[in-house]
């Protein structure tokens, strides 16, 4: 999304002077991310939600869980599909009508970050095997754009994934059937967290906010798990890292990740 | 609208309706003016379960070029429901609903701004329905309201909502949705209340030409209420807490 | 002479008695009605409303700060923080001998720089014609751009420049407000930019209050972070 504004040039040109002493305009340490804020059950309606702020970024999760039928060749495992929408009220530049490549984009990275983590434990999700089985939809909506959207759906999503309660369903009649009071969590096994870091100049900055995104020649998205392994990546915008750029960028990944596996942890302790 | 279903007991032998409101009591109302950072106004509303989010770009650029108007600005208004909104997950897409409805609140709206000294612009409303439970349209219009006084969109009135109806062969004020499945009639009622005048007006269900009367006085006199939460919204955010 | 200040929103009435109606406000039937938020004022006859809120409108003679958003072979465009897009013809910056074939736009301003301008011309049919060729204007090449809510630069100015000199006697910067709410603020001393964004910012967020000239001048006068 660097297409997003175009970002003024006196802004620009101090962003980088600020990071060749080692600072960011809005104070933080190159590695630093900002303030994040998560509140759980934000839409109670919902099986799970969670509204997340990442410094002026805004991100509300809803997840909704009902039965479905499996995926063709995974009639033994539960259905998890995770998306992302741009609000038009986000950002003056967002149009309405079909996500373009950036949101595209954005809705993929945000699900293979979840997916390849085995978060969700998709065989405790079936009904009856090859005919029916849960479905869990993590639908994310930005509110407000200011920079690496990446982090702040992810964080959502995983937050109302951890306090998300799943209905238990029976067949009867082979027809999937409410059973009542049959609410659990949903079964998760590891906690994953997305660190998307940008280049400007020879400077990698975590958490880059809207003007340093605007700025920034190119960007990459990791996600690690509470094992501390790298479980997704991708890299975006027109510049190139170096070996040593990714590698430190893994480095970083695992390092703040696990700061912010805290706040998700106690996200989720707070509202039990 | 589903059937009409006598199970549910919508009012009870002491005139309580099924969420323990009297006949003519609506339900909690809360409102927040300027709520979002990028759009040029916003307002937030909270009307029993329902949460709606609005946000108002302009007066701007019109895109494609040849929609804009070269006497007036135009008014384009995007009611849309997230996903996660209602009971069964709804696909992202635009239904026909969305669109009507989309349509219905930009008419209510369009008697009170006034857009003529904006040519070849466009201001942009956008709704958002983070959680529904009946009577979305008229807490949408509500806020829709607030969000464009925000923005400075000059305007001859505010236009506040709330819906009336039919359940158990009274009528009642604001119906919430186990009211609107069940019950026998729902009118949702937009008015401008300095101006007195009715902007939107929609019915489903069966009124006598005296329940129809009486329908339009409770709705109005719903949409008095909402009108002073619009206030104060607006009130909060510009004035402070003090008087000047 | 009467000066009634009273806060309005929209589709208040302020009074039926006949005044005259002015600027945001209308007539229906012997009802004088707001048309914005804001505050009403009663002069001699007739009533306005000075608004708080809303985009800037151009007028023309204004100082603005705009950004250059995109070119032609023949002109700029400007985002101006209005509802319309300025528009800066080549022959303002390259002469009258500008040739479309020989003088490229970008060597002299590109899409991010950032100009001190003013409003030429405006009507109703067509886009603001700005210029900057004028001693002071022209492009910005060093200092902090603050947005504020152009309703509110009248305040930041003060009656007779007294809220802006304050802040800049006080913090030994210099500030160029644009009618349009861009206001560029350059500071040698950075302490001293810090607090002249912060006084701006407060001005911003707190213009309805009665005594804020006080609160900016105590804040200015503080020693360290708060």
């Amino acid at each position: 999304m660097t297409s997003i504004s175009i970002i003024d040039e006196l802004k620009k040109s101090q962003i980088l002077e600020l990071l060749e002493q080692g600072k960011r305009v809005d104070g933080r340490t190159l590695d630093e991310p900002r303030k994040l804020i998560i509140e759980i059950n934000a839409i109670p309606k919902a099986n799970g939600s969670a509204r997340v702020r990442l410094g002026d970024t805004e991100v509300i999760c809803g997840v909704k869980i009902q039965p479905d039928r499996p995926f063709p060749d995974m009639g033994d495992k539960g259905i998890f599909i995770c998306t992302a929408e741009l609000l038009p009220f986000s950002h003056s530049s967002v149009e309405t009508g079909p996500p373009g490549p950036d949101v595209v984009e954005l809705a993929r990275v945000v699900d293979r970050g979840i997916r390849e983590s085995h978060m969700i434990d998709l065989s405790q999700l079936v009904i009856q095997k090859n005919k029916s089985v849960v479905g869990v939809f993590a639908d994310n909506v930005v509110v407000d754009y200011d920079g690496n959207l990446f982090d702040a759906c992810a964080y959502a999503a995983t937050a109302a994934i951890l306090s998300a309660k799943t209905p238990k369903w029976e067949m009867r009649d082979d027809v999937p059937t409410l059973v009542e009071g049959g609410e659990s969590y949903v079964p998760t096994t590891t906690i994953p967290v997305s660190i998307t870091m940008g280049k400007i100049g020879n400077y990698i900055i975590v958490d880059p906010n809207g003007d340093e995104w605007a700025s920034m020649d190119a960007r990459i998205t990791i996600t690690t798990d509470s094992n501390g392994n790298i479980c997704a990546l991708q890299k975006g915008g027109n510049g190139g890292f170096t070996f040593d750029d990714v590698i430190k960028c893994g480095e970083i990944s695992v390092k703040v990740g696990s700061k912010i596996r805290e706040k998700l942890k106690q996200a989720k302790e707070g509202s039990q | 609208m589903g059937g009409r279903d006598t199970a549910t007991v919508l009012l009870d032998e002491n005139g309580i309706r099924c969420d323990g409101r009297k006949v003519d009591e609506p339900r909690r109302i809360m409102i927040k003016a300027g709520v979002l950072k990028n759009a040029d106004g916003s307002a937030y509303i909270e009307f029993g379960d329902n949460k709606i989010l609005v946000g108002v770009f302009g007066p701007r650029d019109v895109h494609p070029k040849h929609m804009s108007n070269t006497d007036t600005g135009i008014l384009r208004v995007r009611y849309h429901m997230e996903p996660f909104s209602v009971t069964e997950r709804k696909n992202p897409a635009p239904s026909r609903r969305e669109i009507e409805i989309s349509k219905v609140i930009k008419e209510a709206l369009e008697p009170a701004v006034m857009l003529d000294k904006f040519p070849r612009t466009a201001v942009d409303v956008y709704i958002e329905v983070l959680q529904a439970d009946g009577g979305t349209r008229c807490a949408a219009l509500s806020a829709a309201s607030v969000a464009l006084a925000d923005a400075g969109i000059p305007m001859r009135d505010m236009v506040a909502a709330c819906a009336a109806g039919k359940a158990a062969d009274v009528i009642i004020l604001d119906v919430n949705n186990e009211e609107d499945q069940a019950g026998q009639a729902d009118m949702p009622i937009g008015y401008m209340p300095s101006l007195e005048k009715i902007t939107l007006l929609q019915l489903d269900g069966v009124l006598t030409p005296a329940e129809y009367k009486k329908c339009i006085e409770t709705g109005i006199h719903g949409c008095k209420i909402v009108y002073e939460l619009q206030k104060k919204a607006l009130t909060e955010k510009y004035f402070g807490n003090g008087e000047k | 002479m009467e000066n009634k200040r009273k806060y309005v929103i929209p589709g208040d009435v302020i009074t039926t008695a006949p005044y005259r109606p002015e600027q945001n406000v209308i007539l229906d039937g012997n009802k004088i009605i707001s048309t914005a938020i804001g505050i009403s004022e009663i002069h001699d006859d007739s009533i306005k409303v000075i608004p708080l809120t809303g985009k800037y409108i151009p007028k023309i003679d204004d100082l603005v700060i705009g950004k250059i958003i995109s070119h032609t072979s023949l002109s700029w465009e400007l985002d101006i923080n209005s509802c319309y897009v300025g528009f800066l013809p080549a022959q303002d910056v390259f002469g009258r001998d500008f040739s479309a074939h020989a003088d490229e736009l970008s060597s002299k301003l590109k899409s991010g720089d950032l100009v001190a301008a003013r409003i030429a011309n405006f009507d109703r049919t067509r886009d603001p014609l700005v210029t900057i060729a004028d001693r002071d204007l022209g492009k910005i090449d060093s200092g902090h751009l603050v947005k504020i809510s152009p309703s509110k630069v009248p305040r930041l100015i003060g009656k007779r420049g007294t809220m802006i000199q304050t802040i800049e006697m006080a913090t030994g910067a210099a500030i160029t407000i644009g009618q349009n709410g861009w206001v560029v603020v350059s500071c040698e001393i950075p302490e001293g930019l810090l607090k002249a964004v912060k006084a701006i910012q407060m001005v911003d967020e707190n213009a309805h209050v009665a005594n804020l000239t006080d609160q900016v001048k105590e804040m200015l006068e503080s020693k360290g972070e708060s």
